[in-house]
């Protein structure tokens, strides 16, 4: 660190101002204006005006608010699914590519393409696959005998669907952080566990996983925190249907805002989001944060 | 020999794990290249092999680029390009000042530590939540439908990460090359633009292009803040949604021109995208 005489202070502010002006401007009081709106009822695709209701829209969301309930538990229930599967295909990726196979790095920028691709594009690519009537997938299964005809339209088999999209965009995330992290464990523990005659198994389970653990459990906060925001994947390929069988918070929250145009309601919903994804994303800035 | 016996058993497993998950990531992406260049009477057979089991057509590309919609193609793409290259250069011009400071010097009144993850933190707001201000914010400013708006939303998108990333490059340079040349009657800010920016550059190349990356992907502020003139290709694809349903070829032409620029440029620098995504967390 630089000491601090006048003209190197004038550097040290001067640099961080234009960011945090910045942000302070477009991130904090777009969210102040929101908070205070939360307290409104502003529905603005009618005349009626804007009036403060208090708690009104809290209580609301709370109490009388089923769909509200029902986006909030397809999200967490997706994002539990999501991460779990996604951290075991990815550990094991990881593992199989961390040996000497031969062309490692081919594999490693193929596994790219999914997550560096819009998920906007990555949705409709998939509900071609999945066109009922005439996608490939739909077709590749019904010969083999598997009738799947039904489902984007049977509600209790459309989130699984979603599922399955996300794991296949978002797998290669969980492979390629744990690759990197494998790669920087320390050779010398292997060699030991080797001339002690370790089996793999043991290997793993008492010096790789220990050793991965802090990592493993930043991706899957990292992994959880985004999945918790999904939205591109529901617009896309079921616009939340059939029913609101797989209306995520975010697509809720959509709906009120840019369809109803229920502005107050929507920016109460937002501050509820908002609170459950901060209580997540806590632990992760903590993590981070010893890391600075 | 029983050792070598179970390593060449793991590695049958491992090969056949691999190419079947290869091949399941790189299908979809196939398969629209393929319907890309079939004639629409051909577009929901499962054909598979240009020139043998079906004549391949340029159709679709002609109609996504040629007379009949090439200028709302042409207008996305340069929307896209100008939205994520200028928006990226604003989120780099702030975050490498910003992540200097933060690197180099200590504050006092708030620890280094404490701004930093309070800039992250800003990172993690669903975009949703602060859309509907935006909109608002947006619209009172009458610049809705205009490319500021939207490169204004890319770079508070963007910035936080930016300057995380660029705290942690900035740290991995010695100060001592800089302090070198202080004593040699640099000023700060020439030490900062002389030695620390040129010795920094492959990760302000890699967070210029994680930015790009990232504002060109984004869906969520763009379809609120536009609806016609700044329409980017994420966009665009999405508007190719009628009530008759979907054009598998047109969607898959639009598609494969909104997904190749990110995928190639990601590929490109392959070894900072895992350490942008993952906030720095993990470095190869």
């Amino acid at each position: 660190m630089f000491k601090g005489e006048e003209r190197v202070r004038a550097i040290k502010v001067g640099f961080i101002v234009p960011g945090l002006l910045y942000l302070m401007l477009m991130a904090v009081f777009p969210m102040i204006w929101s908070f205070s709106l939360s307290f409104q009822r502003w529905k603005a695709a009618t005349a009626s005006p804007r009036v403060f209701v208090g708690l009104r829209n809290f209580y609301t969301i709370f109490f009388e608010d089923p769909r509200f309930w029902n986006s909030l538990r397809f999200t967490v229930f997706y994002v539990l699914i999501v991460v779990v599967i996604e951290l075991f295909l990815g550990l094991l990726l990881a593992y199989i590519l961390n040996e000497k196979i031969r062309f490692r790095n081919f594999f490693r920028v193929v596994f790219l393409f999914p997550m560096a691709a819009p998920p906007i594009g990555i949705a409709f690519m998939w509900r071609m696959l999945l066109n009922p009537d005439a996608g490939i997938m739909v077709k590749i299964m019904n010969s083999l005998g598997i009738n799947v005809v039904r489902w984007l339209t049977d509600a209790k088999l459309t989130p699984f669907v979603l599922m399955s999209v996300d794991i296949w965009e978002w797998t290669p995330f969980m492979f390629l952080g744990l690759l990197a992290a494998f790669q920087s464990l320390p050779v010398e523990l292997y060699d030991a566990a080797q001339v002690d005659g370790a089996s793999r198994f043991q290997t793993f389970r008492f010096i790789t996983f220990p050793l991965l653990l802090p990592i493993v459990v930043t991706l899957l906060l990292l992994r959880a925190i985004d999945a918790f925001k999904l939205f591109e994947l529901v617009f896309g390929i079921t616009g939340g249907g059939p029913g609101s069988s797989t209306e995520s918070l975010s697509y809720y929250i959509y709906t009120v805002g840019f369809q109803y145009f229920d502005l107050g309601y929507a920016c109460s919903l937002s501050w509820i989001f908002l609170g459950i994804v901060l209580l997540i994303s806590n632990f992760l800035l903590q993590r981070l944060r010893k890391e600075v | 020999m029983r050792p070598k016996k179970r390593v060449s058993g793991f590695l049958i497993f491992a090969w056949i794990f691999l190419l079947l998950f290869t091949f399941w990531t790189l299908f979809p992406f196939f398969w629209g290249v393929i319907t890309s260049i079939k004639s629409p009477g051909e577009q929901y057979s499962t054909a598979f092999l240009p020139h043998f089991q079906f004549k391949p057509s340029s159709y679709a590309w002609q109609v996504v680029l040629g007379q009949a919609e090439g200028e709302r193609t042409r207008q996305g793409l340069r929307n896209s390009i100008l939205i994520s290259s200028l928006s990226s250069l604003l989120v780099l011009f702030m975050g490498a000042l910003a992540g200097y400071s933060l690197a180099r010097f200590r504050f006092h009144r708030w620890k280094n530590k404490d701004i930093a993850v309070w800039i992250l933190s800003n990172r993690m707001f669903p975009p949703i939540a602060v859309a509907i201000p935006f909109f608002l914010i947006m619209r009172t400013l009458r610049l809705l439908d205009t490319l500021p708006a939207i490169i204004m939303a890319h770079v508070v998108y963007n910035l936080p990460l930016a300057i995380w990333l660029m705290i942690d490059f900035f740290r991995e340079l010695p100060e001592e090359i800089e302090e070198a040349a202080l004593i040699d009657g640099c000023s700060s800010f020439q030490a900062f633009l002389r030695i620390a920016l040129p010795l920094s550059l492959p990760g302000i190349v890699a967070v210029y292009i994680l930015c790009f990356i990232f504002s060109w992907n984004e869906f969520l502020f763009v379809v609120t803040l536009s609806y016609r003139k700044t329409m980017t290709m994420p966009v665009i694809i999405a508007g190719a949604l009628t009530v008759r349903g979907l054009d598998f070829w047109k969607v898959s032409a639009l598609s494969l021109l909104a997904v190749t620029p990110p995928v190639i440029l990601a590929a490109l620098t392959s070894r900072y995208l895992i350490r942008g995504l993952t906030l720095g967390a993990v470095k190869e």
